[in-house]
């Protein structure tokens, strides 16, 4: 052992290091990333069939509309509802602390997870497209580089809040928020339903969430009917920012 | 290579840490010297892993100073923490993996080169006998691994890219008897290379042999501190124990301590009173006052446990008993 020691550098290489970690990272999400994807499919398929039992006889704009904004609603329970409850299971079970006390960069723990969630994120908007179109036969016309554009800044956003979220606030509270943000997402949010169906002071709080923006934006990529809009894309941004803030410094803080 | 430096392993100066009205640590002070084994003795609740999580840099003390290697843990945790490894008391993330997988991973995290990484963790797995199960993958839920070898493959995790100040927090829990004397010398070994270590635990009775000097908490404050020699006072005391009858009340020789536990009476004795007491107790037993009795050296447990059981005797041991 002793002459191995040499070999062990003082100042590792980030590369190497970044490589290491998200080996780490995907050998634990890999356990469930089969079960993920599983339910965004379940999840596609449910919004898709069963919003159509709702509206029967459903016109080509409805079901445009509806497959539209499926990939966005995927998009936020990967991030803002499965990567708290990952990320709250991490801190009990003792690998946060584990992953705390290394050598290791507090922006490259967060990179680490924020690329690995992207990658478990986005097959879901491949997903709700396909289940959309081929259910209502729908034709749409793709922007594919404003698509994965959208799809990257909503997934990062979504991914980054969520990961505020549930190194911020005490485990038991992220668990439950989590589960509103189920209700909230599927439920009150203008994603899968135009948004002039809610009062209008329900319009204006959803004008600075970043729901109704991340359901545009997607949409805009998706149809030709509708506008890419900037300001939207501001909210998005804003909620990342300090999402990613928050993060940060939750890891980097010692209680 | 070894891996002395000219800076004491770990310094902690006068740690105050509370958690609400609870004084966590309350003025903790020690110090590990490189190529030192240091047991971190004491209850649950003494304060053992607060004083863990900050040499770490996890927690913030409330006041004093802790360096570990000659860098301020408190004021530069980064760097601190190129300096220690820890094995904390939960288990490691060893999910998804199986424990080369693992052991490869952390030794990579902390700048270890391919070439050498292969290399160690064959060496550890021998070391630790844990070759059999070196390939097979730990499920979700305690499935696929055990208990006792997700332990050690924790321990193999920190100790795989060597640091000049080791910490393990019970780093024998779920491991079996022969597997635990294993990384016991483990443990030695890391020090005689120069690393200073300190060890939290409960196994007080199998650490006698590996650890240099003892710091007992209780209650966040250090009751004594010192070699197992000086913690053991005079050599010439030693132990009676027996169990079953009823032979309280004065005995035919002095005693100087008496420590009931779990219907076993254990009573601390002079060399010279031996004989008296042998002669006593083997009279009890044919009269069938007592089931049986034994007489052993004062073992580390006995230390600690007077210590622990009498907080007045105070950091100078069982020396003025």
């Amino acid at each position: 052992m002793s002459n191995a020691t040499a070999v062990i550098v003082e100042r590792p290489r980030d590369g190497a290091v970044f490589v290491a970690l998200l080996r780490l990272y995907l050998a634990k999400a890999g356990v469930q990333i089969p079960l993920i994807v599983s339910v965004q499919v379940l999840l596609a398929v449910g919004m898709i069939v069963g919003f159509g039992f709702l509206i029967p006889d459903i016109a080509t704009d409805e079901a445009t509309f509806l497959t539209t904004g499926v990939p966005t609603t995927l998009l936020l329970m990967v991030g803002l509802v499965f990567v708290p409850q990952e990320i709250v299971k991490r801190r009990t079970d003792g690998t946060m602390t584990y992953l705390r006390s290394l050598p290791v960069p507090r922006w490259m723990l967060l990179m680490g997870d924020l690329l690995v969630w992207l990658v478990v994120a986005l097959p879901g908007v491949a997903i709700a497209i396909a289940v959309g179109s081929l259910y209502f036969d729908l034709s749409l016309s793709i922007s594919w580089g404003l698509l994965i554009g959208v799809s990257f800044v909503i997934a990062l956003m979504a991914t980054a809040v969520g990961y505020a979220m549930a190194v911020s606030l005490p485990a038991s509270q992220v668990v439950l928020a989590a589960q509103v943000l189920v209700f909230v997402i599927l439920l009150f949010s203008p994603i899968a339903f135009p948004a002039d169906r809610l009062p209008g002071w329900f319009q204006s709080v959803h004008d600075w969430l970043p729901f109704r923006p991340a359901a545009d934006l997607m949409r805009a990529s998706l149809t030709e009917g509708s506008d890419f809009q900037v300001d939207q894309l501001l909210v998005l941004a804003v909620w990342a920012v300090v999402g990613l803030a928050l993060s940060l410094a939750a890891l980097a803080r010692k209680k | 290579m070894r891996l002395t430096t000219q800076h004491p392993a770990i310094v902690v100066d006068d740690i105050h840490r509370s958690f609400g009205k609870v004084k966590a640590n309350n003025g903790i002070s020690l110090s590990v010297e490189p190529g030192q084994v240091v047991g971190l003795l004491g209850h649950n609740g003494a304060g053992k892993t607060t004083l863990v999580s900050q040499i770490v840099g996890l927690l913030k003390p409330d006041s004093g100073r802790i360096h570990v290697a000659g860098v301020d843990a408190v004021a530069d945790p980064a760097r601190a923490r190129r300096q220690v490894s820890v094995q904390s008391q939960s288990q490691a993330p060893v999910e998804g993996l199986t424990p080369r997988g693992a052991i490869e991973i952390s030794a990579k995290l902390r700048g270890g080169r391919s070439e050498y990484v292969e290399q160690a963790v064959e060496a550890l797995a021998d070391e630790l006998e844990i070759r059999p199960w070196l390939d097979r993958r730990a499920l979700p839920e305690g499935a696929g691994l055990s208990g006792g070898i997700r332990r050690l493959t924790s321990f193999a995790m920190s100790v795989v890219a060597p640091t000049p100040v080791l910490v393990l927090d019970e780093p024998t829990n779920d491991v079996d008897a022969h597997r635990r004397r294993l990384l016991w010398s483990a443990v030695r070994r890391r020090a005689d290379e120069g690393a200073g270590v300190l060890l939290v635990t409960h196994n007080v009775a199998e650490i006698d042999q590996i650890v240099d000097k003892l710091v007992i908490l209780e209650k966040g404050t250090v009751i004594a501190q010192g070699t197992i020699d000086e913690l053991r006072g005079p050599s010439d005391l030693v132990r009676l124990t027996y169990s079953g009858g009823d032979v309280d009340g004065k005995k035919p020789f002095l005693v100087e301590k008496v420590h009931h536990s779990a219907g076993r009476t254990a009573l601390t004795l002079r060399m010279e009173q031996l004989e008296a007491a042998t002669t006593w107790a083997i009279a009890q037993r044919a009269a069938g006052r007592l089931e049986s009795f034994s007489v052993s050296p004062m073992t580390l447990e006995d230390v600690y446990l007077d210590l622990t059981a009498n907080k007045d005797t105070g950091a100078k041991g069982l020396a003025n008993v």
